[in-house]
């Protein structure tokens, strides 16, 4: 279903939804606003409904308007999940996106405070991290830093790690790598590892090409 | 006569919006703008990270002479209220950073004390322009109050609030 199409079956499921709850709203409303003596004369003018009849049918109303409500919901989440992924292809298209992701791989010896990135000498992200997003990361999560746009060609990436090293001391070092833009989308890893030989971090960056 | 009036009328209106709190910034009802930043202790605390509690945000400044006024009273609401799922932050926008600390830990209080160095969009986005600042932020994460200086009393305006929001 294209996103024209799903928005119109949005709007016509709205329609249907609101037109349902204000007939249900006049049906209620309508013996109470006619009072005593209109009540007196209804049993004259009225056919006589079956109580069983009646709430059937409002029971099957309400399970296919439950039905319709829960599809309209179902259906706004994948336009919006569209539409994300449409503004992403808008704003940076593949043939100049490139994309800046952390990954932490220790424990020991190094406890991530902030992460600075410079493309071409132009700082483009200070991120800082807070104790439960540098525990996410420890658990393996895998951070989207940076998204960007870059021109086809030679460019130098330098990413600055500050945070606590070994003993608690104040550690900050910076990992350079040169890259080549092509066509496509570019990717790039910041990876924090343990150095276990050496009792150090290591901090390096990888191109997946 | 005329313009004795006149002017009598303009110093009457101009004394009178000057004493009264100025009209809150129209954040009231929108989301709560996420940021982050450093601590007087040195760690990092981000907005989004205390969604599902009330929050309290108290932007202030080592120059506004209301900010001493309002930081004891904000900690005698944290000690209270802590407990119930009240969380106070208190954001420094000072630009000299080391009085700004100084000035914070003379102040002595239990919450949290952040500091904007410059570095992020935050005076923009809460709409910043006179100090202190204090807003409530509900547990959607949504902004639901929005107060501008601080005067004796306005600590009970607080508690109201505060109280509504921890019902909810």
């Amino acid at each position: 279903m294209n996103l024209k199409s799903r928005v119109v079956s949005i709007i016509v499921g709205a329609m249907l939804f609101a037109g349902a709850s204000a007939a249900d709203a006049a049906a209620a409303s309508a013996p109470a606003a006619a009072g005593p003596p209109a009540s007196a004369a209804a049993p004259a003018a009225a056919p006589p409904e079956t109580p069983a009849a009646t709430s059937g049918a409002t029971t099957s109303d309400f399970k296919t308007l439950d039905q319709e409500v829960q599809g309209v919901k179902k259906d706004i989440i994948e336009l919006n999940k569209d539409l994300f992924v449409l503004e992403e292809e808008l704003l940076f298209p593949a043939n100049t996106q490139v994309a800046v992701y952390v990954s932490m791989d220790v424990g020991t010896f190094f406890a991530l405070d902030s992460v600075t990135v410079k493309i071409d000498n132009k700082e483009v992200k200070n991120y800082l991290y807070t104790a439960r997003e540098a525990d996410a990361l420890l658990k393996g999560g895998v951070q989207q830093i940076y998204l960007g746009n870059l021109k086809v060609g030679k460019h130098e990436l330098v990413a600055f790690f500050t945070g606590k090293g070994p003993m608690d001391r104040d550690y900050r070092r910076g990992a350079t790598i040169n890259f080549r833009k092509g066509v496509g989308a570019k990717y790039l890893e910041l990876k924090i590892t343990d150095k276990v030989l050496k009792h150090q971090p290591e901090f390096t960056i990888k191109d997946w090409e | 006569m005329r313009k004795a009036l006149l002017l009598g009328s303009l110093i009457l209106s101009t004394a009178w919006t000057a004493s009264s709190p100025a009209a809150a910034p129209t954040m009231v009802g929108k989301d709560a703008p996420d940021f982050v930043l450093r601590t007087l202790a040195g760690t990092n605390l981000r907005l989004s990270e205390f969604r599902g509690q009330v929050v309290l945000l108290n932007f202030w400044a080592r120059w506004a002479g209301d900010s001493r006024q309002e930081m004891p009273v904000l900690d005698k609401i944290n000690t209270t209220y802590e407990r119930a799922g009240l969380v106070v932050l208190g954001v420094s926008v000072d630009e000299d950073l080391r009085r700004a600390r100084e000035f914070a830990d003379a102040m002595k209080v239990s919450y949290p004390i952040m500091f904007d160095t410059g570095g992020s969009n935050i005076g923009r986005d809460y709409l910043l322009e006179k100090m202190p600042m204090t807003i409530l932020v509900d547990r959607s994460g949504v902004v639901r109050y929005s107060h501008v200086g601080f005067r004796a009393g306005d600590d009970r305006i607080y508690l109201e609030k505060i109280r509504e929001l921890l019902r909810e």
